[in-house]
């Protein structure tokens, strides 16, 4: 019975989805508040892409992305969710921004230095990983070629008729 | 080990160059065999390999080395196939593949002004060649038809006819800088191997700002087209053949070539004509390889000339923020230059050197040094948007002297099929040094001219490479100082001819693609001459 009762429960998270606001404390929630209703699948996604919406600020973050991006990461190191957690709470506890979280975390040398920086790098340059490991999870949809894309496209992608190029970029 | 193909020629190596021999030799109705160490690619293949590569910077990784004919990776990690023996490091990149390394170049196409073949007797610094200008004019402008060049006729370099085309469209960027800079310097559109119409059945380029490492549409010429060309001529193409050997009979006349297909399995190549065209690090290294009890120190090396006089373009720059926005990426990568430092009476006293302007989009660097910084949130966005919009970036392209201490031996080290690597030994000498302290002045006087800020010089004293390599099979008219005469054929084989730019016995301050274009275009003229002369009787197609 109990097996049957965990099965039960394990399809009904499966198909239940929460939205982003619902496991953020009122700091963090302040601070992301265009992604408060960012469905998620469960509470460690819902830190991850919390951290990714403190990280990319007010850009859209595709909810079919983050999961390829976190399910990368968690390839790379299965502490990732508990480590994503834990800084969560950090940034909740210590009311840190965005700006300044980074060199908090690197002048104390803290374990979770790692942590934003790479889902700075999966969501800007939609890379995971490093070295020989790393690899390309997006290419025109990271972040950094939606920011500019009202004026440059990816390289290998044509700007148009021949000579368009020419013309001032509005 | 049989033999396996006859040929009236056999050309080694399918780069731009080599299959530019192979293709004229055949349209004279001759056989022609081109042996090539690596694959064949597609141009589809190498373009979904740099959108999925995890490394945009890094416009090798589009090009991963095959196991049995590798060539120098550097990242993420070196693979050590060019030995570095110091004291600076030359860290060339080059291709191995059927059409070698123009898959990946910028396009420039130009010629040397006619003061870049008389520097010894000018400048009393290097050598002459043993040509002059208006000998090669014909056949810059046979490379010019051939690769579909456009360009502008205010380059110092003079013409008898005009460019095949007109030049392509001026980036937004380009033009303000032009006209910002004009007080000071005529800023001039570079002559590039890129069509700005239809030309030759490829179209006009549509401004992807990936010439580099790969152009998706074929807008711009490369080796892969022309190997194609050579093909369609009626050369016959073996991929996967790393040659390593070239054997000779008693006369010191080459008699065959001899390589390793991927299972290392060596198989012979027989021809009357042999032309060594596998770029200037692994031409001399062939010839190195090739010592026997005849020719102790390698073929064509009775001079100990082989491999030595090793020449690149090193480069320093400047990276600043222009007060406008100029959001360099759109159109080609690389498209306008300085010029009025490639020649002159202080190149008695200093390198010359072209001022070179990047219109490569800034957006991937912005964002590694964004992160890097830690930049997140909204200000992130804010940084990227101003960064791409903002920054530019000049470069020198200095001119390095011959020197015969650079140079290519064979390492001890073996690559993965047994044959010893390449070894570079290479520096940077005062000459260089002293044009990098001249070019200083243009970058602040540029950067003051747009209203440059956050001003960011290159390293002091690291010089960046350009891949032009040049000099290691110089021509020249004393056969005890060069490797071969003034149609590049080896002063010490009747039958051995080399192309590529490893011939250029100096490297003038541009691209050296044409140069060696134009060069081995002349030898072909000579052949057939000479083959005409000789009424050498045709053998029938290689096969």
């Amino acid at each position: 019975m109990d097996d049957r009762n965990a099965a039960l429960r394990a399809k009904e998270d499966v198909t239940r989805r929460w939205l982003l606001g619902s496991l953020l404390t009122a700091y963090t929630a302040s601070l992301v508040p265009w992604a408060l209703a960012q469905p998620i699948d469960d509470r460690d996604q819902g830190a991850f892409l919390a951290i990714s919406a403190i990280i990319a600020g007010h850009q859209a973050l595709d909810a079919q992305l983050a999961k390829r991006l976190y399910d990368a990461l968690i390839v790379d190191d299965k502490r990732f969710p508990s480590m994503a957690r834990e800084l969560l709470s950090l940034i909740d506890a210590r009311k840190i921004e965005p700006l300044h979280l980074q060199q908090v975390l690197d002048a104390e040398k803290s374990s979770l230095a790692g942590v934003p920086r790479a889902i700075a790098r999966a969501w800007f340059l939609g890379i995971v990983g490093s070295g020989v490991q790393a690899r390309c999870i997006a290419y025109e949809n990271a972040l950094n070629a939606t920011i500019v894309s009202d004026v440059l496209k990816p390289p290998t992608y044509a700007y148009g008729v021949y000579g368009s190029w020419a013309a001032k970029p509005v | 080990m049989p033999d396996i193909a006859v040929a009236d020629f056999v050309v080694i190596g399918s780069g731009i160059i080599g299959s530019t021999v192979a293709r004229k030799l055949a349209q004279a109705g001759a056989s022609v065999l081109i042996l090539e160490a690596g694959p064949r690619v597609t141009r589809a293949e190498i373009v979904a390999r740099f959108r999925n590569s995890p490394r945009r910077s890094d416009w090798m990784s589009p090009y991963p080395p095959a196991p049995w004919a590798p060539h120098p990776i550097y990242q993420p990690q070196s693979n050590n196939y060019l030995v570095q023996a110091g004291p600076y490091p030359y860290e060339a990149e080059y291709v191995r593949q059927v059409g070698g390394t123009t898959w990946h170049w910028a396009a420039h196409a130009w010629r040397n002004v006619p003061n870049d073949f008389r520097i010894k007797s000018l400048y009393n610094v290097g050598v002459d060649w043993p040509l002059e200008y208006d000998d090669l004019e014909p056949y810059y402008q046979e490379a010019e038809v051939l690769m579909g060049v456009s360009g502008a006729p205010n380059t110092g370099s003079p013409r008898k006819k005009p460019f095949p085309m007109e030049p392509v469209a001026e980036p937004f960027a380009m033009r303000r800088i032009r006209e910002r800079l004009a007080s000071a310097y005529e800023v001039v559109t570079n002559t590039t191997a890129r069509n700005s119409r239809t030309y030759d059945g490829r179209p006009a380029c549509c401004g992807n700002n990936s010439c580099q490492p790969i152009c998706p549409i074929d807008a711009q010429y490369h080796g892969g087209l022309a190997a194609h060309a050579a093909e369609a001529a009626g050369a016959r193409l073996i991929p996967d053949a790393n040659v390593y050997r070239l054997d000779h009979d008693e006369q010191g006349r080459i008699s065959a070539a001899l390589y390793y297909d991927p299972d290392k399995i060596s198989h012979r190549v027989t021809g009357k004509t042999f032309i060594v065209a596998a770029n200037g690090i692994e031409s001399p290294r062939l010839l190195l390889l090739s010592a026997s009890d005849k020719f102790p120190r390698g073929l064509a090396n009775s001079s100990d000339m082989v491999g030595r006089n090793l020449m690149d373009h090193p480069s320093t720059s400047l990276t600043f923020d222009a007060d406008e926005d100029l959001w360099l990426g759109r159109g080609p990568q690389s498209p306008s230059s300085i010029g009025v430092m490639r020649d002159g009476s202080f190149r008695a006293e200093h390198a010359p050197y072209r001022l070179d302007f990047t219109n490569i989009s800034r957006v991937v660097s912005a964002t590694s040094a964004l992160i890097d910084q830690g930049v997140y949130g909204d200000e992130f966005a804010r940084r990227l948007r101003y960064s791409a919009a903002r920054e530019l970036n000049v470069k020198n392209v200095l001119e390095i002297l011959p020197d015969p201490n650079h140079r290519i031996t064979l390492s001890d080290q073996k690559d993965a099929m047994g044959i010893p690597k390449p070894q570079a030994h290479y520096s940077i000498n005062d000459y260089t040094k002293k044009g990098h302290e001249r070019s200083q002045q243009d970058f602040r006087r540029i950067a003051e001219l747009l209203g440059g800020s956050n001003l960011r010089f290159s390293k002091d004293g690291a010089y960046a490479n350009n891949q032009h390599i040049c000099g290691t099979l110089s021509m020249g008219s004393d056969p005890k100082a060069s490797v071969c005469d003034q149609w590049a054929r080896a002063h010490d084989h009747e039958n051995l001819y080399l192309a590529g730019t490893g011939v250029l016995p100096t490297c003038g301050t541009c691209n050296s693609t044409e140069n060696g274009m134009a060069v081995a275009l002349r030898t072909v003229h000579h052949i057939l001459f000479e083959h005409k002369a000789s009424d050498a009787p045709a053998s029938p197609r290689a096969g």
